[in-house]
């Protein structure tokens, strides 16, 4: 065989991502395909936790050790997208002292260092936490921006020869003599995303292998297979603040239950968060009382949260998956590992594997299965390499400089932006030319730290906001959302332009409407009112369908001079009584 | 009694009151993240800033305070120089709709620049100290006044003290009076009118001690019109320059000694009077933002401007109504720190119903000098430019005497105009003693 076998990846969140990094590493022909943007689905819908492997060090022992054991290896070749906050399992007066105990134990078992803190030194790390906790075990937790994970992915992968399809959706998977031989993808109506598909056109994509990395839509892909993937799509709420109340990781130390941590996430903290199963991953109720939840449970550890500001919701989908016949009833029950289904085996239809369950601190070791699973099938020799090699941004670097002198930014600024940007910063801080103003002032994101994601990305402003931040701070987009769109303009028709402001516009919506209280309530009626009163987004007559009755209008008293030669005093003179009554009545 | 008589033993929940947030080194360690909260980035404050008003390149009090906090990691050590540009108006405070601590905010941050970024052997760095320790320079200096005035103004030494220090040669340094305004005080034998009801302590500060004891005596004359006991504790520099410099532990030092002294005397019944708007204004705001000494939030509670006082406690209304002066005009300003304490508008109010007076007020600008700030070289212009609106609308004024509250402004105004410049105290002695 010369040619090179063809892989297609379906799904770009974590799993997918990791994948098609990890094939192409090993030479493969690989496609990935996404019916939005990458991390649409559940991996950008997650609390950003970087597992130390404490919080299944009880009840999931191997899931515990294969967590700790990828959290050194993400610590290592994905330093620009993880945050080592550390991490402490917080003990109230009333929780039990055989579970600290037991988790003590266990995360001594699978090897995840543990050491046991007063309550007073737990406060003097997280001065915020409530007076009267007793004891806490440190762990080495950190926080992870899923995101900048992918995006980083996929965007190795494409250097190594991948092609990455974003906003194609899969309408069909292919099935040619009893064996699957790739799928059809319907590509977006609007020219966004990234990838060669024609907009709002059907492509078909053969190759020698499928890979189903789509988690909580693995049964509906199975189903266009005619394979079942009982996957148990599993909600969970989590809620963004508006600072970072604390900056270690902090969970309840108790066995289980809703709203027990709080991840420190880049500016802000995500609480979270709940567990209850659902019958459809894109439609399900987001309620009220799940945030309420969150804020009154976790408030118990550091009470300042009842008071502090929240700045939106959101829902993710777990993939939970068991084996046929486990008959778990609880969802938080199930195991969080992961499973590779190979339907040749399972269901005699060969050229498809589905994967399953995991998370995204395994994300990595999941893809180097799946990997090594495609190339034993496709029999190809070549040896996983993702454990070793740094993500693109994640080489060396430091985030102090003179940011001032080097790049004409001020410090803060610098600072945030090498945070995200990682070893790649003087590439896209340094290569900028010309002036480069922050359009982000929350999240401190310059213009040319916009035109990278653009670069990477499209016209797809969502895609921007993953790769950069921009939008995702306490105005959520208030005072950017205009502004990126405006950095597409030369480039751009204005319609597109149009389009993904209005996607991003939505996207944000989406979360704020359930922080409408306090500090956010007047946020977000600023935010409205700004871009009513201004832009006239309340009501646009060029983003309407409607057709303007122009000829409803008068040209003022001047009219009736340029219309039809009659007198007039002053052509310029305004209409500032409405007009003369009648002019235009039955035109 | 002694801790050893007390009968009652600390329970285990008193011993368990473990506060690390109050219990920080000291008052950089501030943690004022949550304080971003309350910013929906309206940007009001920016647009109030007279500093962002005249330089591009000032980012401005929102970046400098709700986002640079909000932006940081605890660990994080580095503040934006730019925080150095901030003259500390406070204006921001002021025109947030939404209560956030900005001044405080900024006043954390410089002290956390100072602290951790600035070399200590800098010239900025030893000329900002000596700025902010004015008092110090001025008690020595005022020994031996003659000769200080002499030496400060002589054109040479002014041109060293700006190529060695960086202090502009621009300025005049204020005169040392011949005799402070506590010598006179001790001379005179103290306070003149004793009350049980009626009792202030007043908080001169350092220049109407050491530069212009007329206002400090202007206050005793009117205070004890009026029936008051004053009682003149020993005191330190209320902090204002400190803070404005980032010198937040000489503050805390000057603070220390001020709320102790003057705690015990409100007390004994006193209320707290100052002369100077920025004096009133850093004990009433300022100390309980950034310490946490004994008696602090009873020095802030009870802390007056002392016009102020008087219209609260006193029907000045009439008195001026009754009263009248020889025929003159003001080109009143309101100093920044007065606006932020809502008294922008006392002196117009009242004397304009004072016969043979004509007031103006000069407009809602800041005078730009800021305390030390338009002292600084590399400062001077964006003082100037900041100050121009208010030289404009001072000289257009009816008077050609300026007024003002706030020793600094006056010093702007003076210098910005040639007019002689008064406190309203010193109007009010003129009518009512």
């Amino acid at each position: 065989m010369t040619e090179t076998p063809s892989v297609l990846v379906i799904g770009g969140g974590s799993t997918g991502c990791g994948i098609v990094r990890d094939l192409a590493m090993r030479g493969l022909d690989v496609t990935l395909v996404e019916k939005g943007n990458l991390t649409h689905g559940t991996t950008g819908r997650m609390h950003g936790l970087l597992h130390s492997g404490g919080r299944y060090a009880v009840s999931d022992q191997p899931s515990a050790r294969e967590c700790i054991e990828e959290n050194r290896v993400l610590r290592r070749i994905a330093t620009h997208c993880v945050e080592m906050t550390g991490g402490l399992f917080v003990q109230r007066p009333e929780d039990d002292d055989e579970y600290f105990e037991q988790k003590l134990q266990g995360c001594r078992d699978c090897g995840i260092p543990a050491e046991v803190l007063s309550g007073d030194e737990a406060r003097e790390m997280e001065p915020y936490l409530a007076k009267d906790v007793k004891r806490a075990i440190r762990v080495p937790d950190g926080a992870i921006d899923p995101f900048r994970l992918c995006v980083a992915n996929a965007a190795d992968a494409i250097d190594r020869g991948a092609r990455v399809e974003t906003h194609a959706e899969v309408v069909d998977v292919l099935v040619e003599d009893d064996e699957i031989v790739g799928v059809e993808v319907e590509h977006g109506e609007k020219a966004i995303g990234i990838g060669d598909g024609e907009p709002g056109t059907r492509e078909k994509l053969y190759a020698d292998y499928v890979v189903n990395a789509t988690g909580a839509w693995a049964g509906q892909i199975g189903e266009m297979a005619g394979v079942e993937v009982a996957v148990r799509p599993s909600k969970g709420v989590m809620t963004i603040m508006n600072v970072r109340q604390v900056d270690t990781v902090v969970n309840r130390c108790r066995p289980k239950g809703d709203a027990d941590i709080i991840v420190p996430h880049e500016t802000t903290c995500i609480l979270g968060t709940t567990d209850e199963e659902v019958e459809d991953p894109e439609d399900y109720p987001e309620e009220g009382w799940e945030v309420d939840l969150m804020i009154d449970t976790l408030s118990e550890l550091v009470p300042m949260l009842s008071e502090a500001r929240t700045i939106r919701s959101f829902w993710g989908v777990r993939p939970l998956y068991e084996p046929p016949g486990t008959g778990t009833v609880d969802p938080t029950d199930i195991t969080r590992d992961f499973f590779l289904l190979d339907h040749a085996d399972r269901d005699g239809l060969p050229g498809m594997a589905s994967i399953v369950g995991g998370k995204l601190t395994t994300y990595r070791m999941m893809a180097e299965k799946i990997s090594n699973h495609v190339c034993e099938t496709l029999g190809v020799e070549a040896d996983c390499r993702t454990a070793e090699e740094p993500l693109p941004g994640s080489s060396d670097f430091s985030v102090l400089r003179e940011w001032m002198d080097e790049f004409g930014i001020r410090s803060p600024v610098g600072r945030r932006s090498a945070q995200r940007l990682g070893s790649r910063t003087d590439d896209v801080l340094g290569r900028w030319d010309g002036p480069n103003p922050v359009v982000c002032d929350c999240e401190a994101v310059t213009r040319a730290e916009i035109h990278d994601a653009i670069d990477h990305s499209g016209t797809d402003l969502n895609a921007v906001r993953i790769r950069t931040r921009s939008s995702m701070g306490n105005c959520q987009g208030a005072f950017c959302c205009h502004r990126m769109a405006n950095e597409l303009i030369h480039d751009h028709d204005e319609l597109v332009v149009r389009d993904s402001l209005d996607e991003l516009y939505q996207e944000r919506w989406k979360g704020e409407r359930h922080a409408l209280w306090g500090e956010q309530l007047s946020q977000a009626m600023l935010k409205h009112m700004l871009h009513a009163t201004t832009m006239n987004r309340d009501g646009d007559p060029a983003a309407s369908d409607s057709v303007i009755d122009f000829a409803a209008f008068d040209a003022g008293e001047a009219a009736p001079a340029a219309a039809g030669g009659a007198t007039g005093d002053d052509p310029d003179r305004a209409a500032t009584d409405g007009g003369t009554e009648g002019e235009n009545a039955d035109s | 009694m002694s801790d050893a008589e007390n009968p009652s033993n600390p329970t285990p929940d008193e011993q368990t009151d473990f506060e690390p947030v109050q219990v920080f080194d000291d008052e950089t360690e501030m943690d004022l993240r949550p304080g971003a909260d309350n910013c929906y980035k309206c940007t009001t404050c920016d647009t109030t800033c007279p500093v962002a008003e005249v330089d591009d390149d000032f980012p401005g009090p929102k970046f400098q305070g709700p986002e640079q906090w909000r932006l940081k990691r605890k660990d994080d050590e580095d503040i934006d120089d730019s925080i150095t540009s901030c003259s500390n108006c406070m204006r921001c405070d002021n025109a947030c709709p939404s209560s956030v601590p900005l001044s405080q905010m900024h006043n954390t941050a410089r002290g956390e620049y100072v602290d951790k970024q600035m070399d200590k052997l800098s010239r900025e760095y030893l000329r900002n100290r000596l700025l902010s320790n004015y008092r110090i320079m001025a008690e020595i200096g005022s020994k031996v006044p003659r000769l200080t005035n002499f030496a400060l103004n002589n054109s040479l030494v002014q041109k060293v003290n700006e190529k060695v220090l960086g202090i502009t040669s621009e300025r005049d340094f204020p005169e040392f009076a011949e005799q402070t305004f506590r010598e006179w005080w001790h001379e005179r034998g103290g306070a003149q009118v004793s009350s049980e009801e009626k009792k202030i302590a007043y908080f001169h500060g350092c220049y109407s001690n050491y530069n212009t004891p007329e206002v400090a005596k202007a206050l005793v004359r009117v205070f004890e019109e009026f029936g008051y006991e004053i009682a003149v504790p020993r005191q330190r520099c209320s902090g204002t320059p400190m803070f404005a410099n980032g010198m937040l532990d000489d503050a805390e030092r000057a603070a220390e000694v001020n709320v102790s002294e003057f705690s015990d005397l409100i007390d004994e019944g006193y209320d707290v009077i100052a002369s100077c708007t920025s004096c009133s204004m850093s004990l009433r705001q300022e100390y309980p933002e950034l310490f946490e000494f004994h008696g602090t939030a009873e020095v802030s509670a009870h802390t007056y401007e002392a016009m102020e006082y008087l219209r609260i406690h006193e029907d000045l209304e009439s008195e001026i109504e009754d009263a009248s002066v020889e025929e003159q005009s003001f080109a009143y300003h309101a100093p920044c720190h007065a606006r932020n304490q809502g008294l922008e508008r006392q002196a117009v109010e009242l004397f304009r119903e004072l016969d043979g007076v004509n007031i103006e007020d000069v407009g809602d600008s800041c005078s730009g000098i800021s305390g030390t700030y338009g002292w600084k070289d590399e400062k001077y212009d964006t003082s100037m430019k900041i100050g121009e609106e208010m030289f404009d609308h001072m000289e257009h004024a009816e008077g050609n005497v300026g007024m003002t509250e706030c020793p600094t402004c006056s010093m702007q105004m003076e210098h910005g105009t040639g007019y002689d410049i008064k406190h309203p105290l010193q109007l009010l002695e003129e009518a009512l003693v």
